[in-house]
């Protein structure tokens, strides 16, 4: 913002002007005690002062208060306070209000909908005031600016520890907030699987009932779905992509606090509906079974409604960063592969999520207000809500797998030594993606009859897509190619990844084909085609991309020997586990059932010994983190020999990342030794020996 | 190369052990759950090069080319950024297998929908060409048939008669349920509010599975029923025994 | 009001030094980002009530009255019930003052780039209050509907639409008074107008959403669909 005063003190400011010019050194200093400049009577009294921004003196606008105003004093205690207080408030207005008795149509008490609600929104408003997601806000309307000190504390500057728990505008802040809460869910989530594994596996009895099983399985594919779209873009892609392309931090500093919180604030709301009777309708939540749910029903359409603002100011920071922040010098070619997959899931949730977002909003609206989206006797059209869900939900499968995808193709030149080959390809294969996700949505409608002829191009664009996705692995496969491998944990992930895209890619292929699906539809073949596209590429991506950063990051060096047990072990049990779900589908088995014929026994006992396989291997795994994080060896600034830009930093990171902003000057992955086979440098050999030859004739 | 032979030999009985699996729930009883099958076979058949290819590419570059292990070592690999003849042979070979199996399915689909749809009853049709009509109607959580031909008789198994295409109805009365005739190979959402159709000709008689493929509420996995496929003469006498009058 | 900055060069941001063009860029991309999301958003909406009125399931698309009124040949005889479909001028009327306040707002910033701060807010500030005074005609509106939210498909959507009016209006109203106070501040000036410049394009897409709205709400109003399925039966209307 310029720092034009108002006209009462112009005199002042333009004393401050020229002093800056010849006593900046002085004024500098005096700022930079940071003690406010209250001698000037704070608010509309002159700014006064100038700051030393990177070396430069810059003119800074009146300090209110001491730096960082009214964050000093919020952070995530204040904010559980604040949310709780306004949850439990809000909740009992909403008894208040509520008639005494009051149900709806189907004689369903309509209080304890109403005070989830209330609960629901008061936590989602107090925490946001608690942590100070306000403050910008509301700062913008009044005129008061940020100045430099006070972006430096919102930074977290020297606040130690503390600034975990605050509203942090450092992305590398952010990232680390981002890593624990996705593996937080990523726990939640896996302890739901193993639950259901248990129900599965115990093929003789009913382990739960049929309502808290049905609880378990909506909770774990919708805690999942939320925890795979963040693995990668949250921790990775806030921490690393500045730097990554010669970047102090993201676009939108507060932005990206306030997508953390907000997405702290949903998986609240998400633990939150298995106390009152929990998500009873798969993750894709269809209408009209979600209405004859109970409250929880309400948390699951809170959660998402609150996570897609988050993935939404993610996804515009992300963009923004990337298209505008990059350094002097890099152009598009000279950008880094897991730049532009973050840049494309970034472009393909930004489009989409509100299509989700919408969808529960309606839903939430059928249920309170009465009104009738998805109501079919009041005429609604359970095919609408079918629609509005999967024009997201089949992106946001991509959203999912092109950051795991690239992060690994980001990293593997450093352990082979080569560049990427076909880097072209591997844009196309990521802009093909982008470009062909929002094509393909009602390849999960085909049974649905809602549109029998519109089948013909959905299968069509979703065959074509295979095509993209294809050339992504053809450029692992090409870096492989006559590769020495340097055999450390991350880039081992790259063989787990490119096993099991293939099995999912190909069984994805059977499933485009409208006839088979009428097979395989609903049945735990798709279940173990997207496990093996979403957690087989996509988890063990991720894992190898957090082994790969893990160093930069933390500071210290992963456990690789515990990391790569936990890694394999998972990876067998995987296999295991969700090779004999392929044959329970083939064999005829429904999805989202808890008891079967006993045709499906002996598929369903492998597949549980391998759930407790994978448990095992990831329980390795994330000690293995844990361990390292706590006491872990230190880790040189660049362990991997990268010659990417984030490694050029020193560990652990300084705030503003580089002190001289970098230039970038040449392609990306300049490894490797000129190739002895090349075809044209072999030309060249046999002109030179003949000139040698003819000149020494 | 050999690797690649190797593992795409040991990997192409995948296609009909696919095949068995689906057979432990029953043979195929109609045209179209047959071409399914054939069509799960073929695909599995020309999946197998690239999958063979990939593996091979995989396990060769861990025991085939070099790898080196501990801290950073000084080994730098040809720097090959591009291949055009590698290239174009994988974009080639995944296109032509991307398109043969897209127009393997157009076609395959229009072929099932004409059957399905060759089902619609017209009037011009003699009596015993025309397709049986049958109404399904789903809910929490039986399935119930209507023959609206056959004065409305009402069963909650399913019976027909062999070698005669059926036309489903399908509706729900209150959630989203999914038809799903396993053995026949016949699968359609039963959406409230909508009514869907499909059609199938079963070829075999004996017995099959209803089951319900959408989640719909607690006793969802218990939302199956049977189908009793039989010849003529049993299936009109079925319809005297439900109380119907008039027969085939 | 020119001051020795700005005869100088661009400013400077005073927390990350970078000048305030370049700031600006950002800021404007961000904007049209969320302008993305905005669209996906409200043709969610758009696709809502024609996919609905396209559909008419169990022919209870139209508010009763609606049907009521078509069976009812006697034209004699007093209407069988109000509740039908909303009158289609309201929805115009609002949209045409959004017009108005869009163009206010952009005519604030061309003042205001050329140099006359007190046009320039004068314009905003004409612009808040015709967007306070359409918000609250848009509640008016609202509560003045004659059918209630369970009375059929095309009183959800009408809802929705007009719910998400309110809520592109009260944006605006927040956003027009930081405007307007900034502006008097000097915080948004000749050199630093990118802010102002955002408002407008912003003011830009609402006005084209209450225009998909109207369009929806005139000529989508009978549905086309004239013999859906009865609900749970196999029977045609």
């Amino acid at each position: 913002m310029t720092i034009a005063p108002p006209r009462t003190t112009r005199r002042s400011s333009t004393t401050s002007r020229t002093s800056s010019r010849t006593g900046s050194a002085d004024a500098a200093r005096a700022n930079r005690g940071g003690a406010g400049l209250k001698q000037d009577g704070g608010g509309r009294g002159g700014s006064g002062a100038v700051a030393r921004v990177f070396g430069n003196p810059v003119p800074q606008p009146p300090q209110h208060g001491k730096p960082g105003g009214l964050l000093r004093h919020l952070n995530l205690g204040t904010a559980l306070l604040l949310g709780s207080v306004m949850a439990l408030g809000f909740g009992y207005l909403a008894n208040r209000l509520t008639k005494s008795g009051a149900t709806d149509a189907t004689f369903a008490p309509l209080a304890p909908e109403y005070i989830y609600l209330a609960g629901l929104f008061g936590w989602t408003l107090g925490f946001s005031i608690g942590i100070g997601a306000f403050d910008g806000p509301v700062r913008w309307l009044l005129g008061r600016e940020l100045t430099h000190a006070d972006a430096e504390y919102l930074a977290g500057k020297n606040l130690g520890w503390q600034r975990y728990f605050k509203y942090t505008t450092d992305h590398k802040v952010v990232g680390i907030q981002y890593l624990v809460a996705a593996m937080v869910t990523l726990g939640f989530g896996g302890l739901l699987a193993m639950l259901i594994r248990t129900e599965l596996g115990v093929t003789w009895a009913e382990v739960f009932t049929p309502s808290i099983y049905n609880s378990i399985i909506g909770t774990h594919g919708i805690a999942m779905i939320i925890a795979m779209i963040v693995i990668v873009m949250g921790p990775v892609g806030n921490f690393i992509v500045p730097m990554m392309i010669g970047a102090r931090d993201m676009a939108f500093p507060r932005l990206n606090a306030l997508s953390l919180w907000l997405f702290v604030i949903a998986l609240v709301c998400l633990i939150s509906s298995l106390f009152v009777g929990g998500v009873q309708d798969g993750w894709s939540v269809y209408q009209p079974l979600a209405a004859q749910s109970p409250p929880g029903m309400l948390g699951y359409q809170m959660t998402i409604i609150i996570f897609a603002i988050s993935t939404g100011v993610a996804s515009v920071n992300l963009i923004v960063t990337i298209l505008l922040m990059r350094a002097k010098g890099m152009t598009w070619v000279r950008t880094p592969i897991f730049v532009y997959g973050v840049f494309g899931a970034a472009i393909m949730g930004l489009y989409a999520f509100p299509f989700y977002q919408y969808s529960q909003l309606l839903a939430m609206s059928d249920r309170i207000l009465d009104t009738s989206f998805f109501v079919p006797l009041q005429g609604g059209s359970v095919w609408l809500y079918e629609n509005l869900f999967w024009l997201l939900g089949h992106p946001e499968v991509y959203v999912i797998l092109l950051p795991s995808t690239a992060i690994m193709l980001e990293l593997m030149p450093v352990f082979y030594r080569k560049p990427l080959f076909s880097f072209n390809f591997a844009i196309a294969g990521i802009v093909g993606v982008v470009a062909l996700s929002g094509l393909v949505w009602a390849h999960h409608m085909y049974m649905t009859g809602w549109a029998p002829s519109a089948n013909y191009p959905f299968m069509l664009s979703t065959e074509l897509i295979s095509i993209p996705v294809g050339f992504l692995v053809l450029v692992a496969i090409g870096t492989m190619w006559r590769g020495t491998v340097w055999t450390r944990l991350p880039v081992m992930a790259i063989y787990a990844l490119v096993f099991n895209k293939i099995i999912g890619g190909i069984t994805g292929i059977y499933l485009s084909d409208v006839p088979v699906d009428q097979y395989m539809h609903g049945s735990m073949f798709v279940v173990a085609h997207f496990h093996y596209m979403l957690m087989g590429a996509g988890l063990f991506g991720a894992m190898g991309g957090i082994a790969y950063f893990f160093p930069k990051m933390t500071g210290r060096m992963l456990d690789e020997r515990a990391g790569s047990i936990g890694l394999w072990t998972a990876f067998a049990g995987f296999q295991l586990t969700f090779g004999s779900m392929f044959v329970a589908g083939l064999q005829g088995q429904p999805r989202r059932v808890l008891q079967f014929d006993d045709l499906f026994n002996i598929s369903n006992w492998l597949s549980t010994i391998g759930a407790f396989v994978i448990g095992l291997g990831m329980l390795i795994f994330m000690g293995a983190i844990i361990s390292s994080w706590i006491a872990g060896k230190k880790a040189p600034a660049n362990p991997w020999g990268s010659k990417s830009l984030e490694w050029q930093t020193p560990t652990p990171v300084p705030l503003e990342n580089f002190e001289v902003l970098p230039v970038v000057t040449s392609r990306p992955y300049d490894y490797g030794v000129p190739d002895p086979y090349d075809a044209k440098m072999l030309a060249d050999e046999k002109a030179r020996e003949k000139q040698t030859a003819k000149v020494a004739v | 190369m050999i690797l690649f032979i190797v593992l795409w030999v040991a990997l192409s009985p995948l296609g009909w052990l696919v095949t068995d699996a689906m057979n432990m729930t029953g043979a195929p009883a109609s045209k179209v759950m047959e071409e399914i099958q054939q069509t799960i076979q073929v695909f599995t058949i020309v999946s197998m090069p690239l999958c063979a290819f990939v593996l091979a590419v995989l396990l060769y570059s861990l025991f085939g080319w070099k790898h080196v292990q501990g801290d950073r070592p000084k080994f730098e690999s040809p720097a090959i950024r591009t291949n055009r003849v590698g290239v174009g042979l994988w974009v080639g070979a995944t296109s032509v297998l991307a398109l043969f199996l897209v127009g393997w399915g157009l076609v395959e689909l229009a072929q099932i929908t004409a059957n399905a749809y060759g089902t619609i009853p017209s009037d011009e049709q003699p009596d015993d060409e025309k397709p049986l009509i049958v109404n399904v109607t789903g809910q929490q959580w039986v399935w119930t048939f209507e023959y609206p031909e056959h004065d409305r008789v009402t069963s909650a198994q399913l019976y027909l008669p062999v070698d005669r295409p059926v036309y489903f109805n399908v509706t729900s009365k209150d959630v989203i349920h999914n038809f799903w005739a396993v053995e026949l190979g016949v699968k359609i959402d039963a959406n409230p509010g909508a009514i869907t159709q499909t059609g199938v000709t079963p070829n075999k008689i004996g017995t099959f599975n209803v089951r319900c493929a959408e989640l719909c509420g607690l006793h969802h996995a218990y939302m199956q029923t049977k189908i009793r496929v039989v010849d003529n003469d049993d299936f009109n006498s079925w319809v005297r025994e439900m109380g119907g009058q008039k027969t085939s | 009001m020119a001051r020795a900055t700005t005869e100088s060069k661009m400013p400077l941001s005073p927390t990350t030094g970078e000048p305030m063009s370049t700031i600006a860029r950002r800021s404007i991309g961000a904007l049209w980002a969320f302008i993305v999301m905005d669209v996906s958003g409200t043709l969610a909406l758009i696709i809502s009530y024609s996919y609905l009125w396209a559909l008419n399931v169990n022919d209870a698309w139209a508010p009763p009255g609606a049907k009521l009124d078509a069976a009812q040949t006697d034209e004699t005889l007093p209407k069988a019930s109000d509740v039908t479909f909303a009158p289609e001028w309201p929805f115009w009327a609002i949209f045409a003052g959004v017009v108005v306040a869009t163009i206010f707002m952009w005519f604030a910033y061309k003042r205001l780039v050329a140099g006359h701060k007190g046009e320039a807010i004068a314009a905003a500030t004409f612009s808040l209050l015709l967007s306070g005074a359409l918000l609250v005609a848009q509640v008016v509106q609202i509560i003045s509907f004659e059918f209630k939210t369970s009375q059929g498909a095309y009183a959800s959507a009408v809802y929705a639409l007009t719910a998400s009016n309110v809520v592109h209006l009260t944006l605006v109203c927040f956003l027009l008074i930081g405007i307007v106070n900034r502006t008097h501040m000097g915080l948004i000036n000749p050199v630093v107008a990118y802010q102002a410049r955002m408002m407008s394009i912003w003011m830009t897409w609402i006005s084209i959403a209450f225009l998909l709205g109207a369009v929806c709400t005139t000529l989508m109003l009978e549905s086309p669909n004239t013999d859906p399925a009865v609900f749970g039966t196999f029977n045609v209307s």
